[in-house]
């Protein structure tokens, strides 16, 4: 599936390469906004030049991971209006691996190679121990964790009410958030971003693990956070599922 | 004049036809905000600080003037000519005795209506949830120079977006790339959409200035918040005219060629 979801972006090369244009664009000019904004302040938060541009490149790591590996979500409206999706759910295929990961994008494939190298890069600077790094790396499949959930919900709430592109893109803005250390925002906001929607865990969480400031129990319980996120997610799409009602077919 | 009101009200009419949609469009908006306000909060958190020439009360009033003038001069539905071409459906306004650039600008003032209206009420109750401090210009001038380089930033986004849209002439399928490019990601960084272009050093300001995006967002909040005034602020609407009507002249241009070009593929 996803070896023809890459056939079909490179079909239409112009596209694909304006598309990633604009990505690499959109990364360049926040990066450049960070590093002028923190030369002009000296710190956010308390974090400093580096510190920052981590938190803003974790974000961008477990974001664009769950892009590579979710897109199909941008593409589950149209099967569910037009009741194409009757023909996934009658194919030997888990129809929630099929709706989520039915095609991978790889122009994300391109951008993830450098991006982990920055990460590699930029958090050696942060001078991290064994076991940060360790929890690092937790922390964000952790975080994936959570996203998974997330997208599990949007395309649960997309049967329910027809309704995908604005959910999807409200989930990039929540996480969105997290491009920067969630200790900017205030109460209740924080409490919101950390725990009910657990933007904070997924992003702002693993970055603070390599610097050394999250301890061995708070890597635990994020990861019970993410497990009961994924599990609640997962009870959502078998109600979900039980409304849809194959219109159009 | 009276069809372009009646297109007024029905393109007006139609925005409620996806209260969803809209109403999910408008959270968006909010939600970046949010980042942009909690992010300035916090380099500002010693309130008497002064970076890049900003006091807390006007970057926070920055903040907040980008979603009411966003609402002004970006919301446009003009973003769907590209999709009319491609698919023919342009041959249905060649026809009729309308000016395709008047009916869709009439459709711009419609969305801008409503999402204006929308983007007051979020900005008021922003207002009351954050408090934050906001600077109130009261120099008549500055507001009248605000006034005319929002209307000139109107017509330039207008430009802008229509030429941006033309390409599907000759790519009939990229319009949505062109778009995504110029509009989503370079419009909204390069008009300060995102953050105040002054935090830069003077000289990439100075490339930025001779650049048509800023006029469109920064420029006129600048000349609100008073930073820009004087011959500055007249250089800079020059400056805005100059771009508007280059940007209208390529339109023109580009649209006489493409319309040649064009096949009505699909009718």
């Amino acid at each position: 599936m996803s070896k023809n979801a890459f056939i079909q972006v490179l079909i239409n090369k112009f596209g694909a390469s304006i598309l990633l244009t604009g990505k690499i664009f959109r990364f360049v000019f926040f990066m450049t906004f960070l590093i002028f904004l923190l030369k002009g302040t000296q710190n956010l938060a308390g974090y400093n030049l580096n510190q920052t541009i981590f938190f803003f490149l974790t974000f961008n790591l477990v974001d664009i991971l769950a892009q590579f590996l979710y897109r199909e979500v941008y593409r589950f409206r149209p099967l569910i209006v037009s009741g194409g999706f009757d023909l996934v759910l009658t194919k030997p295929i888990s129809p929630l691996f099929r709706s989520l990961m039915g095609g991978a994008d790889i122009l994300d494939f391109f951008t993830i190679p450098p991006l982990i190298f920055a990460v590699i890069v930029i958090g050696r600077t942060l001078d991290p121990s064994l076991a940060a790094t360790s929890y690092y790396v937790l922390l964000v499949i952790n975080g994936l964790i959570i996203a998974t959930a997330f997208h599990i919900v949007v395309i649960s709430l997309g049967i329910i009410t027809l309704e995908i592109d604005h959910t999807i893109m409200i989930y990039r803005d929540l996480t969105n958030l997290g491009r920067l250390p969630i200790d900017i925002y205030k109460e209740p906001l924080k409490g919101i971003l950390t725990y009910l929607i657990p933007v904070g865990i997924m992003i702002t969480l693993p970055a603070k693990a390599l610097m050394g400031l999250v301890s061995a129990s708070g890597v635990i319980v994020s990861f019970a956070i993410g497990i009961v996120a994924l599990f609640v997610a997962k009870r959502f799409w078998g109600f979900a599922l039980k409304k849809y009602t194959s219109a159009s077919s | 004049m009276k069809k372009y009101l009646a297109i007024f009200r029905i393109s007006f009419a139609q925005e409620f036809a996806y209260r969803l949609n809209f109403i999910m469009w408008r959270v968006r908006n909010v939600m970046q905000i949010i980042l942009i306000f909690f992010l300035w909060s916090s380099v500002f958190s010693d309130p008497s600080r002064v970076v890049f020439g900003y006091d807390k009360a006007r970057i926070l009033t920055y903040v907040f003037g980008i979603l009411i003038i966003k609402a002004i001069v970006l919301s446009a539905r003009t973003v769907d000519v590209a999709g009319e071409i491609s698919s023919g459906d342009l041959t249905n306004f060649l026809l009729k005795p309308v000016s395709y650039f008047k009916y869709w600008f009439t459709r711009d003032l419609s969305s801008k209506a409503l999402n204006l209206s929308f983007a007051v009420v979020e900005t008021t109750i922003l207002y009351f949830i954050l408090k934050p401090p906001f600077f109130f210009q009261t120099d008549i001038t500055q507001i009248a120079a605000f006034i005319f380089s929002l209307i000139l930033a109107i017509i330039l986004f207008f430009g802008l977006l229509f030429l941006s849209n033309l390409i599907t002439f000759w790519m009939p399928e990229q319009g949505w790339s062109a778009q995504f490019l110029v509009i989503v990601i370079i419009t909204d960084f390069l008009s300060g959409g995102v953050f105040p272009l002054d935090i830069f050093p003077l000289v990439v300001q100075k490339i930025l200035y001779a650049l048509p995006f800023p006029y469109l967002l920064f420029f006129p909040l600048q000349v609100y918040l008073g930073k820009i005034s004087g011959s500055m602020m007249w250089g800079g609407i020059l400056i805005a005219m100059a771009w508007t009507l280059i940007i209208m002249a390529g339109l023109n241009f580009v649209w006489n060629k493409g319309i040649r070009k064009y096949e009505a593929v699909g009718r």
